[in-house]
């Protein structure tokens, strides 16, 4: 009880409950600005935080990300181009609802379902946070590497086209880890002799770089061309939610507990989520002809599961320090950066940092009703705010940023850099988040790895000795057989098909 | 701007390749088998294998090395890039001797105008924007941006 008051007490501060409050707005803003995505709304929103105590910095990340993702839905109801990639699922679906005059049903749908989502996944992060760190306790290096390889394996090959690619966008991740002087050995690598380079590539601008210089090259190269008007009016949005909760408790449930599953799983987040969920609701659903028509059902499974995800994607990285997707990738960071160390220990040593982390997530639900509901009514301003003046003052934001990191211009650079990689990498196909998570989770990966084969002496069968390390190796090769052997079939598929699908 | 996937293979085995040899220039440590090598020549060979299949793919697709399609059917779309990048170049070179308020005012305002802005609307917006990141990054969170040629001027 003494924890939860000193929780409590971290929270109940006039500074955490203004940043809560100016991250609710930024993340509802950046989510519902199609291309602009909740992960680059974390990146952008970082920079702020250097300066802040952990609780709110940590607070406005969490407000920030679960705004963001419930507002990807509203662009997408409206206009059918989603806010985020977490709504893409079913933007067609909800677009179909505003075409028939549904849109307030729809995105009342959205609001409310996003909101107990959230709330179960934190319900389910609560629970099982600290018995999993209890277990974590006992994780020698080798449990550690397959959690680490696990984390990049689902990243990986779960949720993207082809696998090789997804391998390449890794293995470029992974060996930006390896520059600087951070190694078992302590030799500098690949740092061309250049002193700044010596204490690592700074993730941070990286993925200022990746996520949002990138989406800047890409809208000055097609013009910048405005998004059309909405045309929805939106009457009273609570209207019949009663009826919905009753009428849809089935699907909603699934949705929450699939989601948070996916967010659990180290490197798979709220967009797999929403995409699994609503492909489970039209395989289950009674009535699977009326999906695609504007049907409510298989929106409410998604829009559940995108929100349930975020609050399971924090268990992996609270517990091991491993992200569950490239937004708490970004957390981790920030968390190292404040001397909050995720891990098992976080738990005994730091137990009211834990507790206010829940509360915020529950804090952060809660208000998105509120909040989300001006948004909605706010949303033809915010959909009308021009991109060819908004991309610009984002790149300058990125500038700012990156150069807050370290207080440096060289990070402007590697910024720069990585805008330009990002770019070039999503012009071929090469999805960004496995690269996130190489450069997050790769000198955690080594070290264990160098660790585990030292201890070893080179017998890569240790790694196979202790039972969870087997049962997280095991699942970690089932992963990849699975997807190569799919991948491989569905060439096959395509071979013999010579029609386009 | 797609580049065959035979090219993008190609480019990736030959980076591949000089990363693996590289690596092994890392010095061991003594009495250590597993060092500063092990895990950078282990990603090296990854992507080495995986840039072949890439390159065997690609070539089975055959089609040209590098399709443009989208925006990059328009010369313009490569100038607007090139302006985004050369700002930002601008802006690491110029930074500390003009200042930040400058400096970011001239970026802004050629970003702004390369995508169409009017001029009035461009200036205001530039100034605007440069001046508030000065007074919320640089006075509210204590980041240090240089003043450059408006030192005497400083808030």
């Amino acid at each position: 009880m003494d924890t939860l008051e000193a929780a409590f007490g971290l929270i109940l501060h006039w500074d955490v409950v203004t940043t809560i409050a100016i991250a609710a707005i930024f993340g509802l803003f950046v989510g519902a600005i199609p291309g602009l995505t909740a992960t680059m709304a974390i990146a952008l929103l970082v920079p702020t935080t250097f300066f802040m105590d952990p609780v709110p910095a940590i607070g406005a990340m969490i407000t920030c990300s679960a705004m963001a993702i419930f507002a990807g839905d509203i662009p997408g109801t409206m206009l059918r181009i989603p806010g985020t990639p977490a709504s893409a699922a079913y933007a067609d679906e909800a677009f179909r609802m505003t075409q028939k005059g549904e849109a307030e049903i729809a995105l009342g749908a959205n609001l409310l379902f996003s909101a107990v989502g959230g709330l179960f996944g934190t319900a389910i992060l609560m629970l099982m946070a600290p018995w999993l760190a209890e277990v974590a306790l006992k994780f020698s290096s080798f449990e550690y590497f397959w959690m680490a390889l696990l984390g990049l394996t689902c990243a990986t090959f779960i949720g993207t086209g082809a696998p090789i690619k997804g391998l390449i966008s890794l293995f470029i991740g992974l060996l930006v880890a390896t520059v600087g002087l951070n190694n078992p050995a302590g030799v500098p690598r690949f740092t061309f002799g250049d002193i700044n380079l010596l204490g690592g590539i700074d993730f941070i601008s990286a993925m200022i770089g990746l996520f949002a210089v990138s989406e800047v090259l890409r809208v000055a190269a097609s013009g910048a061309r405005s998004l059309p008007v909405p045309q929805a009016s939106v009457g009273n949005l609570f209207k019949g939610w009663g009826r919905l909760f009753v009428r849809y408790w089935p699907q909603q449930l699934r949705g929450n507990i699939l989601g948070t599953a996916i967010g659990v799983l180290p490197g798979s987040g709220a967009d797999i989520a929403a995409w699994v969920s609503y492909a489970v609701s039209r395989k289950f659903s009674r009535t699977p002809e009326k999906f695609g028509t504007g049907h409510l059902e298989g929106i409410v499974e998604s829009t559940s599961a995108n929100n349930a995800a975020l609050g399971g994607a924090w268990v992996p990285a609270l517990v091991f320090g491993i992200p569950g997707d490239s937004i708490t990738a970004i957390v981790i960071g920030v968390l190292y950066v404040k001397g909050v160390n995720p891990g098992p220990t976080l738990f005994l040593t730091n137990p009211q940092t834990i507790y206010a982390i829940f509360l915020i997530f529950i804090i952060a639900n809660l208000i998105m009703v509120p909040f989300g509901w001006g948004a909605i009514k706010l949303a033809k301003q915010i959909l009308r705010v021009p991109p060819k003046i908004l991309m610009p003052v984002i790149l300058s934001f990125c500038m700012v940023g990156a150069f807050a990191t370290n207080n440096a211009t060289f990070d402007v650079s590697v910024m720069l850099v990585f805008g330009v990689l990002g770019f070039i990498m999503e012009e071929n196909d090469i999805p960004i988040a496995p690269c996130i998570l190489g450069i997050v989770l790769g000198p955690m990966l080594e070290q264990n790895f160098v660790t585990s084969m030292i201890k070893s002496d080179g017998s890569f069968l240790a790694f196979f000795e202790r039972p969870i390390a087997a049962g997280l190796g095991l699942f970690t090769l089932f992963v990849w057989g699975a997807s190569f052997v799919s991948s491989y079939l569905a060439q096959r598929r395509a071979a013999d098909d010579p029609s386009p699908a | 701007m797609r580049f065959n996937d035979a090219v993008l293979g190609g480019a990736l085995l030959v980076f591949s390749i000089v990363i693996g040899l590289w690596s092994q220039s890392f010095p061991a440590i003594p009495g250590q088998e597993y060092g500063a090598a092990v895990f950078p020549a282990t990603v090296a060979t990854g992507m080495g294998l995986c840039s072949l299949v890439l390159i065997v793919s690609g070539l089975r697709q055959k089609g040209v090395a590098l399709a443009f399609a989208g925006w990059a059917q328009d010369w313009r779309g490569f100038v607007r890039i090139l302006v985004v990048i050369a700002s930002v170049v601008f802006y690491i070179a110029a930074a500390k001797p003009l200042g930040f308020i400058p400096t970011m005012t001239l970026v802004l305002l050629a970003n702004l105008k390369q995508l169409g802005v009017g001029w009035l609307q461009s200036i205001v917006i530039a100034i605007a924007i440069s001046l508030l990141i000065q007074w919320s990054f640089g006075d509210l969170l204590h980041v240090p941006l240089p003043w450059g040629i408006l030192s005497a001027y400083r808030f």
